[in-house]
Formats: structure tokens, sequence, C-alpha cells
């Protein structure tokens, strides 16, 4: 069985500073996902540098292959020393899983990962060693289907420290939060963006320390394809709509002639229901051999709007997840549900729609299309687009 | 009696919420809710003639948020014998 890794992350910036001293680096590269969560010395700039390079330096150099021993030299060689403290020091935690399921994790000083598995905490395999006068963690297993390695900084055990508890959050507790918490279909982002908020709360919304959660999740591959827009040339309907409705997974069709188009095709009706959740956004509605039909432009561009929220680093929001609108139906299924996104993107203007009063002609739809498909990437997913 | 309200696009952006606010109101205010049903749709195919409607089987055109209450007399209680 191939596995799908989806990499997810929240970080939040201690309290007053610009920039995180954490830094997550994630990298794909020949069928292994890795992530690099690095936390550099002190705070601010100097943190920010410390850690950038050092997840920039292995990410780089584990991508190509090469061992464990030649990062920590490199990332020791590298490292700006700091005047303060006489050492340049970065911890990290790098974790690598492979399509086939093959993991291999390396971690230098930061708090533990915790690996749920059917979300429970599961002990996994440790061996220490010593590189370059480093205590080392190396774990080499096997993940299943649904594995969620959660991976931090230490300002999320060190939450709440001499605010709401004396000794902060601790990891035992940290590991409850995240067994309650847990919710097979939550994506990789959202268990971080979970954690991180609670440990948020902790500070009282003022981190004492950089707050990171990275998360990598063992997930099956899921489809879903989206048909926005009639193809410019009205010959291609037929053949456009066949192709769009033989892909796997979840079907959706966005705009009022396009889910015309697709009706005809497959002699089901539209039903539409008069709710407006949300004044802003046009209602939805069903149809049979689909899973929504939505309106087009407006839907869509509220969800790549609501995308640019989602891949800011520092975003735990996540009340959109109980939305019932449209665009945060659809939401879900890109964000969460999908690890591969097909959009079949019609060309055809609509007169109406040429209106300069009115946001709706064309170059609006390609710019959701790219903004859209780049978050999405961000997000870990592969984006398939093509233009009829 | 059914009528259809489109929601597409431009639609929506001239105020097919609103219309379809008005229309709920004035449907509980003659008490026709077994009489006429709303329904959405989401391209009556005249998007340049927004917002479009389709009431008992014919095209209105051009209904806004300013003569909806008009339009519902005009189409919706004369045909009914309710004007």
């Amino acid at each position: 069985m191939r596995y799908f890794i989806e990499p997810g992350y929240v970080s939040l910036n201690k309290k007053g500073e610009e920039l995180c001293g954490d830094r997550v680096e994630t990298i794909y590269h020949d069928g292994t996902m890795t992530t690099v969560l690095a936390d550099g010395m002190g705070s601010g700039v100097k943190a920010n540098i410390l850690s950038t390079l050092t997840s920039k330096i292995i990410s780089t150099i584990m991508a190509s292959g090469l061992s464990i021993q030649d990062c920590v030299e490199t990332v020791a060689q590298t490292l700006p020393i700091c005047k303060v403290r006489q050492v340049a020091y970065s911890t990290f935690t790098i974790l690598q899983i492979g399509v086939t399921g093959d993991a291999y994790m390396v971690q230098f000083d930061n708090p533990l990962c915790v690996l749920l598995r059917n979300g429970k905490h599961y002990d996994y395999p440790v061996e220490v060693n010593v590189v370059d006068g480093k205590t080392i963690y190396e774990t080499r297993m096997k993940v299943e289907l649904g594995d969620v390695f959660v991976m931090f900084s230490d300002g999320v055990p060190h939450a709440g420290i001499g605010i709401t508890m004396n000794l902060g959050w601790q990891q035992e507790n940290v590991i409850k939060q995240l067994e309650e918490q847990y919710s097979p279909d939550d994506s990789a982002k959202s268990t971080a963006a979970k954690l991180a908020d609670v440990a948020n709360a902790l500070y009282l919304g003022e981190p004492g320390d950089d707050t990171t959660v990275a998360v990598m999740k063992v997930r099956e591959k899921q489809t879903v394809s989206i048909m926005f827009g009639p193809p410019s040339n009205s010959e291609d309907d037929i053949p456009v709509t066949k192709k769009f409705m033989e892909t796997d997974g979840i079907k959706i069709v966005s705009g009022g002639t396009t889910s015309k188009i697709v009706s005809r095709y497959l002699g089901k009706e539209v039903r539409t229901c008069l709710d407006y959740i949300d004044p802003k956004i046009p209602p939805y509605g069903m149809m049979d051999g689909v899973d929504l039909v939505s309106e087009g432009v407006l839907t869509l561009g509220h969800v790549m709007e609501m995308s640019n929220m989602i891949v800011s680093q520092n975003n735990t929001d996540l009340s959109w997840l109980q939305k019932k609108d449209g665009a945060s139906i659809i939401a879900k299924y890109l964000f969460e549900y999908a690890t591969d996104v097909n959009f079949f993107v019609g060309r055809a203007m609509n007169p109406a729609h040429q209106n300069p009063n009115l946001p709706l002609d064309l170059s609006i739809k390609l710019k959701i299309v790219e903004v859209l498909s780049k978050n999405l990437e961000l997000m870990g997913k592969r984006v398939n687009v093509e233009y009829h | 009696m059914e009528i259809y309200i489109c929601v597409g696009s431009s639609c929506h952006l001239k105020g097919s919420y609103n219309i379809i606010h008005t229309f709920q109101e004035l449907i509980n205010q003659y008490d026709l809710k077994d009489k006429v049903e709303l329904k959405a749709s989401f391209c009556l195919g005249r998007c340049t003639d927004g917002v479009a409607t389709k009431i008992n089987g014919e095209f209105v055109d051009h209904v806004s948020p300013e003569n909806a209450v008009a339009v519902f007399h005009e189409h919706v209680l004369k045909p009914l014998g309710m004007e």
C-alpha cells in the first residue's frame, strides 16, 4: 500500500516578538516526506536565524540521502556562536516518512515526539546514540494507516509556567490532551491548531516562549475534484464533464451554468435549498451523482479567502469547521478531507459577468484557482489544474 | 404555484438574498404556504437580466429588492385572485 503523508504545523510567537525562534521545514523528495522542527536558542531574530539555518541545512541534507552524522556536523560547524552563551545551538526533530511506510526519526533536545495510533499514545522504539558529543534519539519503524506524529517545541510542555501552572503543562498532560482531542478525521493542520490553541490558552494568550506544533499524519489517498465554469468551447462540455465524472472520490460542481451542463449530462435535477446561512454566500444544492453543487465565483472566492487564513502559520481558528454554508463545506472537503485535488476550470465568458460593477469576470475566476491551488500545495496536497 | 429565484453569481450580487427574504415574508403574511412553493435556482440562463425569477412557469426578469413587493403583487397575488 502507498500512503499519503500529510504535514501541517502551527507556530505561535513569544509575546512581543515579531519573529518566531522555532522553524518548521517540510520537503517532499523521492517518495519521502521530511519535516524538520528546529528551536533556536533564545528568541527573536537570533533564534530565528539559528533555527532557520538548522532546519534548512537538515532538510536539504537529509532529503539528498546523506547520514545524520553529516547533518549534525554540518549544523554544528555552520551555526553562528551565541555571544552570550558561547555556544551555537538549536534543537531539532527530524521525521521522514516514505510512501511505503518506512519512518525514520531523529530527535535532539526537543520534547519527545508523540505518536498517536488509533488515537492512543503509542510507545515507539528508540535507540540512543551519541554523535559529536550530542545525545540523539533515533527511531526506525513501520507506520500504520492513521498514525499521527506530533512534534512540538518546549513552548508546549512549558505552557502556563508561572501563569496558570507552577510547572507548566508538562509532557504527560500534553499527551492526555492529544488523546482527548483526537478525531480520526482531523487533518495534520487541525491537530496542530487544536493543541497550539490549548497551549495558548494556558499562556492566557501571551506565550512566554515560541510555541510550535508540527504534525505528520499517515493517510490514504482521497481525491476531491471540482468542476468550475463551463468550457470556453461548448463542444467540450460533454468530454470535460465525462472526464470530471470519471474521477474517483468527491465531486463538486461550482457555478450556475456549470451545474446545468452536468445536470444535462447526468439527466439529474439540481435540488437547491433556500437556506442562506451566511447572506454573503449563496446557498448550495445537491444533485444525484455528485457530492455538492454550489454557485461559482463568490463561493470559491470565499474558499480562497479561508485558505489564506488557514495557511498562515499562526492560525488556530477552527470555527469554520462548524459552519454549514457552501464555502465552508467546500473548504472542509479541500483542506481536511482531500490529499489530492483536481480542478477542471472552464474559461467560457458569461456575458452577464462582463459588467465592470460586478466582481465576477474571468480573470477573477482564474486568480481564485491560482491562489487556491498554491495554498493547497502549501498544505501538502497534490494539486492538478486543467483549463478548458 | 412554483417560484424560482436565481441565486447564481450575478443575481446573488443584485440582491437574491433580499428578494427571497421579502417573498418569504409575503408568503407568511398572506398565508400562502400551501399554495406557493419558493425555490432557489442556480442559473435560469438570463444572467444579464437579473435578478431572474420564474413564477408559475413564466420568466420575470429585472426583479430587485426595490420592486420585489410589487412583483409579488403583480405575478403571485393577482393570478391567485387575491389582489
